[in-house]
């Protein structure tokens, strides 16, 4: 997690903005897990997700017009999940009641099915929806982070303030009653605090991350407290625990985040769970030993980042007796604009790379920042300058993938001598790339470029 | 009202569209100890809701005197055990009422909900988690929540129901003092008869439709 204080370190945002999502959810989901809506919190979610789904394809989300994209998508979730909410709680008190189960069913039947159906008949937003729903955490902009963190401030703020009565209304509404206070209003407040907590979550790490700690640490933690207070603080660790722990181990071994995130939390439950049939304290100190564990353990795995820096053969590069390279901008012959879409990692990767804030970030900028990488690790000195004497030209004519099939490319290299113009080296990269995982036009980036250098290094 | 805390006249009693008491007249004065006896399903819930104001009358009228206090006590089966509270946070919970939502919890609230559970026997209880106690035990833990909410009239909705015979007369012990030291009118329904009969000053019977005030028990 130190790579988290460094300036240039491209998933802050995630790592806050999942961090944020967590611990509100938790929070929440212990009155989840004691008022026994469980169903209710796997039904919300997906609800909101519909919205989502909805509100892309009617905005046809996936061109220029993200910021107002990004506004509707949390219109859409907040209308679909408490529409939702009205459905399963007013509901039942109209008319014949019928069991909120068989609502929840119809709901989460319904919402499911609404999200995919969305999805497949989206042109354009199809890849970051699916991004979404899969739980990736990459792409939070300043500005949704700023709005992530104002909600969730004002969520907890007003669970703060009303913790006594929101506690009073759950356990004995009826000498709620006895003493001034009226069950329907602070029930309702506590459905308002669910609704927009759940809505900004699922916009921000998806329906699984939020179902997921809406119930894993709040069932731990009630596994081993004996006061409120203590619940909430141990779900609120367990949820730390579990998102930067859950990202540590994500990013060193380059998995979605969302479901390591959930699956780490379903491993303190257990651990927790396991460990109350024997003794309390025995949960306590395997929370303590899992903490301990969990961090150092990830050094065994290596950071994208290590292993980029990792030394490489210079394979058929000449010998330039120290001299630096600077990378000039790569020719696009494609025909195709290759632009990427997400928001703040890649807008902090285009500042990295010197392009105006409002300059689109493109596949080929992503080629450019590896192939910076690839020459240091081959030993070469990458200058920053204008006018350094040899310089890095590259032309890619070729970049398209359909559905899972390898990415096929052509990018042709060559170093040039900048004061005589003599061509130094020329190197190729035409063999498809197997991309499997990738979503994302920038995911395809990413993870092409290594075997696309180290084809055209000749480095295998 | 006269000296009455709570009085009902001629008031049809029940649930919109079903009556299930008629031409129901009595009232709650303190200090006493009433028993409000009656078979299962005899509508005494219902009266008893009616008499905490959930169920407004049908017909006739239940008036209450200004800025009367109740002190209420659940069937026990009605609260969840998953809740991590201790008889201390339950009891606690009768001086919410007393407290905005900006405030805290300060010592005179404390120092009620102390002294509600010493009066009731409870003060064992107080750390101990509520959902690990005997149900005599967290009876008198609920009866000292509804005594820290200072209440003027204490009504307790089965407080005996699946307790042993000497928790029984525990539990009418404590509510029989509460009625003599705190001046409190204290109505408790039951269907136990043999329970209350010689604990109590006068009983209630339901039944049939109908109120009658018995004489003393």
């Amino acid at each position: 997690m130190m790579d988290f204080f460094s300036p240039d370190f491209l998933f802050r945002n995630a790592v806050t903005g999942g961090w944020i999502v967590c611990v509100m959810c938790a929070l929440l989901g212990v009155y989840v897990a004691l008022r026994r809506m469980v169903l209710l919190g796997v039904a919300l979610p997906q609800a909101g997700a519909a919205g989502i789904a909805l509100v892309f394809l009617l905005t046809h989300h996936g061109g220029d017009e993200e910021t107002s994209a990004h506004a509707l998508a949390l219109g859409g979730s907040l209308v679909a999940t408490f529409a939702t909410l009205g459905v399963l709680v007013l509901g039942g008190r109209t008319g014949r009641r019928t069991p909120v189960e068989w609502r929840i069913g119809a709901v989460l039947a319904a919402a499911s099915a609404a999200t995919l159906f969305c999805v497949a008949l989206n042109p354009t937003g199809d890849l970051e929806m699916t991004s979404l729903l899969r739980g990736e955490l990459l792409a939070i902009s300043n500005r949704d982070l700023l709005l992530l963190a104002i909600v969730a401030a004002l969520v907890l703020a007003l669970f703060a303030a009303f913790r006594r009565e929101l506690l009073l209304v759950s356990f004995d509404a009826e000498f709620a009653r006895t003493i001034g206070r009226n069950p329907a209003r602070y029930d309702a407040l506590l459905y308002l605090l669910l609704g927009v907590g759940i809505s900004v979550g699922v916009m921000t790490a998806g329906p699984m991350v939020v179902f997921g700690f809406l119930v894993l640490p709040a069932l731990a933690a009630l596994r081993v407290t004996s006061h409120l207070g203590a619940t909430f603080a141990v779900a609120a660790a367990i949820a730390t625990l579990s998102s930067l722990g859950g990202f540590e181990i994500a990013y060193r071994a380059d998995l979605p985040a969302g479901p390591v995130y959930v699956l780490l939390a379903a491993a303190i439950w257990l651990l927790v769970s396991l460990g109350a049939l024997a003794r309390r304290r025995l949960a306590t100190a395997a929370l303590v030993v899992l903490a301990l564990v969990t961090l150092p353990s990830c050094g065994l795995l290596r950071t994208p980042d290590e292993r980029a820096a990792e030394p490489a053969p210079a394979g058929s590069l000449p010998d330039l007796a120290g001299r630096a390279i600077a990378i000039q901008p790569f020719r696009n012959d494609t025909g195709q604009s290759l632009r990427l879409q997400s928001a703040n990692p890649l807008d902090e990767l285009g500042h990295a790379l010197g392009r105006p804030a409002d300059a689109p970030v493109t596949v080929l900028d992503v080629l450019q920042a590896h192939a910076a990488r690839e020459l240091a690790r081959r030993g070469y000195h990458v200058a920053q300058g204008d006018s350094p004497p040899v310089n890095l030209l590259g032309t890619l004519s070729v970049f398209s993938r359909k559905a899972d099939d390898p990415l096929h490319v052509r990018l042709e290299l060559a170093l040039v001598d900048a004061a005589s113009g003599t061509v130094l080296w020329r190197g190729e990269a035409r063999k498809p790339v197997p991309v499997p995982g990738a979503l994302t036009l920038a995911e395809v980036a990413q993870d092409a470029a290594p075997a696309i250098f180290a084809e055209a290094f000749a480095a295998r | 009202m006269a000296d009455a805390l709570i009085r009902v006249e001629d008031a049809s009693l029940g649930y919109p569209g079903r009556v299930v008491l008629r031409k129901v007249s009595l009232a709650l004065r303190a200090p006493e100890f009433v028993a409000v006896l009656g078979a299962n399903g005899s509508g005494k819930t219902t009266l008893l809701r009616s008499l905490l104001g959930f169920l407004p009358p049908l017909a006739g009228r239940v008036e209450r005197a200004p800025q009367l206090r109740l002190g209420y006590v659940p069937q026990r089966e009605t609260l969840d055990d998953l809740y991590p509270l201790t008889g201390r946070d339950v009891a606690l919970m009768g001086t919410y009422g007393d407290v905005p939502f900006w405030g805290r919890v300060g010592k005179r609230e404390r120092d009620r909900m102390r002294a509600a559970l010493a009066a009731c026997g409870a003060t064992e209880f107080a750390r101990r988690r509520y959902s690990e106690l005997s149900g005599g035990q967290r009876q008198r833990v609920l009866i000292s929540r509804a005594l820290a909410s200072d209440p003027q009239v204490l009504l307790l909705d089965e407080p005996t129901a699946g307790v042993d015979r000497e928790a029984e007369q525990a539990i009418l012990g404590v509510l029989a003092r509460l009625r003599r030291e705190h001046a409190l009118a204290v109505w408790i329904v039951t269907h136990h008869a043999e329970a209350v009969r010689g604990a109590v000053d006068r009983v209630v019977h339901v039944d049939a439709g109908a109120v009658t005030e018995g004489g003393p028990a």
